[in-house]
């Protein structure tokens, strides 16, 4: 049983709506960076946020009345999805779908203005309201609800490839053949908080650009936003193949695992690699891998545009992968500093001869799995 | 929607090992006892400062006791206490199956490695010492306790972490029993793990849905939950594959239903019709009637709203007077782990032929007019066990699991 993309929807710091955001991205543009300050250390980093204007029209629901931002992201980009696939709300056909969310930090900003209530003055003065934003299937819920999903409803946790498993999971679902549709979507919010713990962690950069692929690595830029792949039997792009993902012990080992991960969604030569690299030691783990398995594939990464989006990112890479497949485009990969064992788009190219495209995704935090779309 | 898993492939899924921590006890047997016993193993939180909290008490997992059974090294010093309990809980799994090689691993949770966050936090707030940030920083997500274990001994199959709320366990089991039932995977590593957090202890508390008192599900005086921590896993398999290679089969999982409840963030719709769809959506996934059901093993927080809801919809579901208890009274809940915990409970219940107590009761509740299994263990002659678990998000599980059938 093959399952195809039967509609997406994309909010992203460079703006929301698929052909949009694909547009601006074969135009060789990036997001705008915006600065955020800490209040406690006083420190300021700096982000890829989606712009107020970005965010799509929502629908007055009152679970939207207190959500945070990656609710919202979520409920842009799931019903973008729904309504390029041409499907309607209403609670029929809302019976037939189900829910995938793919999560990575969750809803951090209500998690942190509720614990830091509980540090700086006491257990005693922490907010009822907030606590159960701060669960992780807070947005999953809210968009359960907007759409009107009754039935099967998972949130996934996990790093930037947990979007892949979202996917794998989905297919599993979709075996049962009561269901039309899954709807995944993941998403993520940025904030100082988690820029902070990726900055002790060695692997955030103070100021863009995200340089691809560049020895020694860089670091990477946090972004904020939403993804969302609806699922169905019928849609232009297909799902080959998914690896059901594993995981790397220690980050030299990432390349190994990658290869593993390579080696049963291709061998495609003439496939498009949509890699995941974003600035850090990822970057030289998917080299390894490219090289040595596709060395003649041409290799693109959103994240250098669009920055590093967590939870969202493997399924912005996929969406990415379904529009070159459909567009016959693939947008420039920019900031290329190094020399790169294989090819790279320096300008936006026509992959008219690439009926395939392979998503590979190597997360921060051991997680790797991959896929291939065909046309 | 009918998702009963009806018109897909259908194997049958064996149980073939499994293991357990809780503050019932460190493996099956402890855990037997405590069951037998009817023990009361909720007390006072150590772990973090409550004197600022309404609620004090919790069931909690003996810290000295985690550090014996985690790895020897360097890595294994800096890993969570919540990966220390994964670890002695697939420890005990694979200890009774040395063969079983998962080929995914379905795991739920609620909040990971949340204390790391915290001292993380707290840190950053105070300007004190961060020389452990990194540490706290790439073992706090919630996945890590799970490819920490899995790690431990070799396993690199891929993992799903479900975080559905208090759901996650039953989620994680019934979707690993679909993956298997669909002939999709032939084995798959399944449970559930949480570990007490200030943030979550706080957050019931600020809530008021956690009480300062016994915890007693569906009675009259009820007040509230308290919170607990564990992990447990359980190894389903192919039952084919794994009779023939002769392995041990412990129970059956035969059916699941899940159903997702719009009503409120937090609060269950009162009708119980979310509770409902999901044990009748199990029950049709199993193909049995609901007079085959000898006990039903409830989420039975102690909450007013939740075991109301729950009481409803058994009552809707089941005309029979079906053994009930809540064994959240004697352990606390452990969020995601809870249906995992609970369903080895309900393995022990089946192999050693018994019902568990759901202790601190003490007055029926005129609307929740239940057949409690008050106080004491009960023997008795039991085939099959429901296994029902709801959570924050509308989120309802319910799973089957029977004695093997020839």
């Amino acid at each position: 049983m093959r399952v195809r993309i039967a509609g997406m929807g994309w909010v992203t710091p460079l703006g929301s709506g698929v052909l949009e955001v694909w547009d601006r991205l074969l135009r060789g543009e990036e997001a705008a960076a915006r600065k955020i300050s800490d209040p406690v250390g006083a420190n300021t980093y700096t982000v890829f946020g989606v712009p107020d204007l970005a965010l799509p029209d929502l629908p007055p629901h009152p679970r939207l009345r207190r959500a945070s931002s990656i609710s919202r992201f979520a409920a842009g980009a799931g019903l973008a999805a729904l309504n390029d696939a041409g499907l309607t709300s209403n609670a029929e056909a809302a019976q037939r779908i189900a829910l995938v969310f793919a999560i990575s930090n969750g809803g951090v900003i209500y998690t942190k203005r509720f614990y830091h209530d509980i540090v700086a003055a006491g257990a005693d003065t922490a907010r009822p309201l907030l606590f159960p934003e701060t669960v992780f299937n807070a947005p999953a819920s809210h968009l359960a609800a907007i759409i009107g999903i009754t039935g099967r409803s998972y949130t996934l946790v996990g790093d930037g490839a947990v979007g892949l498993f979202a996917i794998r999971m989905a297919e599993d679902l979709m075996a049962n053949k009561e269901l039309d549709y899954c709807l995944i979507v993941g998403a993520e919010e940025a904030d100082w908080l988690l820029c902070d713990a990726y900055r002790k962690w060695r692997l955030l950069r103070s100021e863009p650009p995200i340089e691809p692929f560049r020895k020694p690595a860089k670091g990477m830029i946090l972004s904020e936003g939403a993804g969302a792949i609806l699922l169905g039997r019928k849609g232009p792009v297909q799902i080959d193949i998914t690896h059901a993902g594993t995981h790397y012990s220690k980050r030299r080992e990432a390349g190994e695992s990658l290869k593993r991960v390579l080696r049963c969604v291709g061998p495609a030569n003439s496939a498009i690699v949509i890699a995941s690299a974003n600035g850090t030691f990822i970057d030289e783990a998917e080299a390894h891998a490219v090289s040595e398995d596709l060395p003649e594939a041409i290799v693109y990464t959103p994240k250098i545009a669009l920055g590093e989006s967590v939870g969202a990112g493997s399924l912005w890479q996929v969406i990415v992968a379904a529009l070159a497949l459909r567009t016959g485009r693939l947008p420039p990969l920019l900031h290329v500093t190094s020399d790169i064992p294989f090819r790279v788009p320096t300008s936006s190219v026509n992959t008219t001869e690439s009926d395939r495209a392979i998503v590979l995704s190597c997360g921060l935090n051991q997680q790797v799995a991959g896929l291939r779309l065909s046309i | 929607m009918r998702f009963t898993g009806s018109n897909v492939r259908t194997r049958r899924v064996a149980v073939v090992s499994t293991g357990i921590v809780s503050p019932l006890g460190f493996g099956l047997t402890e855990t037997l006892d405590s069951l037998r016993a009817a023990r009361d193993c909720v007390t006072r939180v150590v772990r973090f400062p409550v004197d600022r909290c309404r609620c004090k008490p919790a069931g909690q997992v003996a810290d000295a006791r985690l550090l014996t059974n985690r790895p020897k090294s360097r890595r294994g010093d800096r890993l969570h206490r919540a990966s220390n309990m994964m670890i002695s809980a697939l420890q005990e799994a694979l200890a009774q199956d040395q063969q079983f090689k998962p080929e995914l691993t379905v795991i739920g949770t609620t909040s990971g490695g949340m204390s790391f966050g915290e001292d993380y936090y707290r840190s950053l707030h105070r300007h004190g010492t961060l020389r452990h940030a990194p540490a706290w920083i790439a073992n706090y997500p919630p996945q890590k306790p799970v490819t920490d274990a899995l790690e431990a001994f070799g396993i690199s199959s891929a993992c799903q972490v479900i975080a559905n709320a208090c759901a996650s366990g039953t989620n994680a089991i019934g979707h690993a029993f679909e993956c298997v039932r669909s002939g999709r995977y032939q084995s798959v590593l399944t449970g559930g793990y949480d570990a007490l957090s200030e943030l979550v202890f706080v957050g019931f508390d600020s809530l008021q849905a956690s009480t300062p008192e016994k915890c007693r599900p569906f009675d009259r005086q009820r007040t509230g939950m308290v919170l607990g921590e564990g992990a447990a896993v359980l190894a389903l398999e192919d039952l084919d594959s794994a009779r023939g290679r002769g392995a041990h089969i412990f129970a059956e999982i035969t059916g699941y239903g899940m159903s997702t409840d719009n009503h409120h963030l937090t609060q269950p719709d009162p009708s119980g019709i979310g509770p409902r769809t999901a044990m009748q959506q199990a029950l049709e996934s199993a193909k049995i009637e609901m007079q085959e059901v000898d006990y039903i093993n409830a989420h039975g927080t102690a909450t007013p709203f939740n075991d109301a809801a729950e009481a409803k919809a058994i009552n809707a579901l089941f005309t029979a007077r079906v053994p009930v208890s809540s064994t959240k009274a004697m352990m606390g809940h452990s969020l995601g782990a809870a249906g995992a915990i609970e369903a080895v409970f309900c393995i022990l219940s089946l192999q050693h032929q018994f019902l568990p107590a759901n202790i601190n009761f003490r007055t029926a509740d005129e609307d929740v007019d239940l057949n409690i299994v008050a106080n004491e263990p009960r023997p008795a002659s039991i085939r099959t066990v429901v296994s029902n678990s709801f959570g924050f998000g509308g989120t309802n599980a319910s799973i089957v699991i029977q004695q093997l059938r020839e």
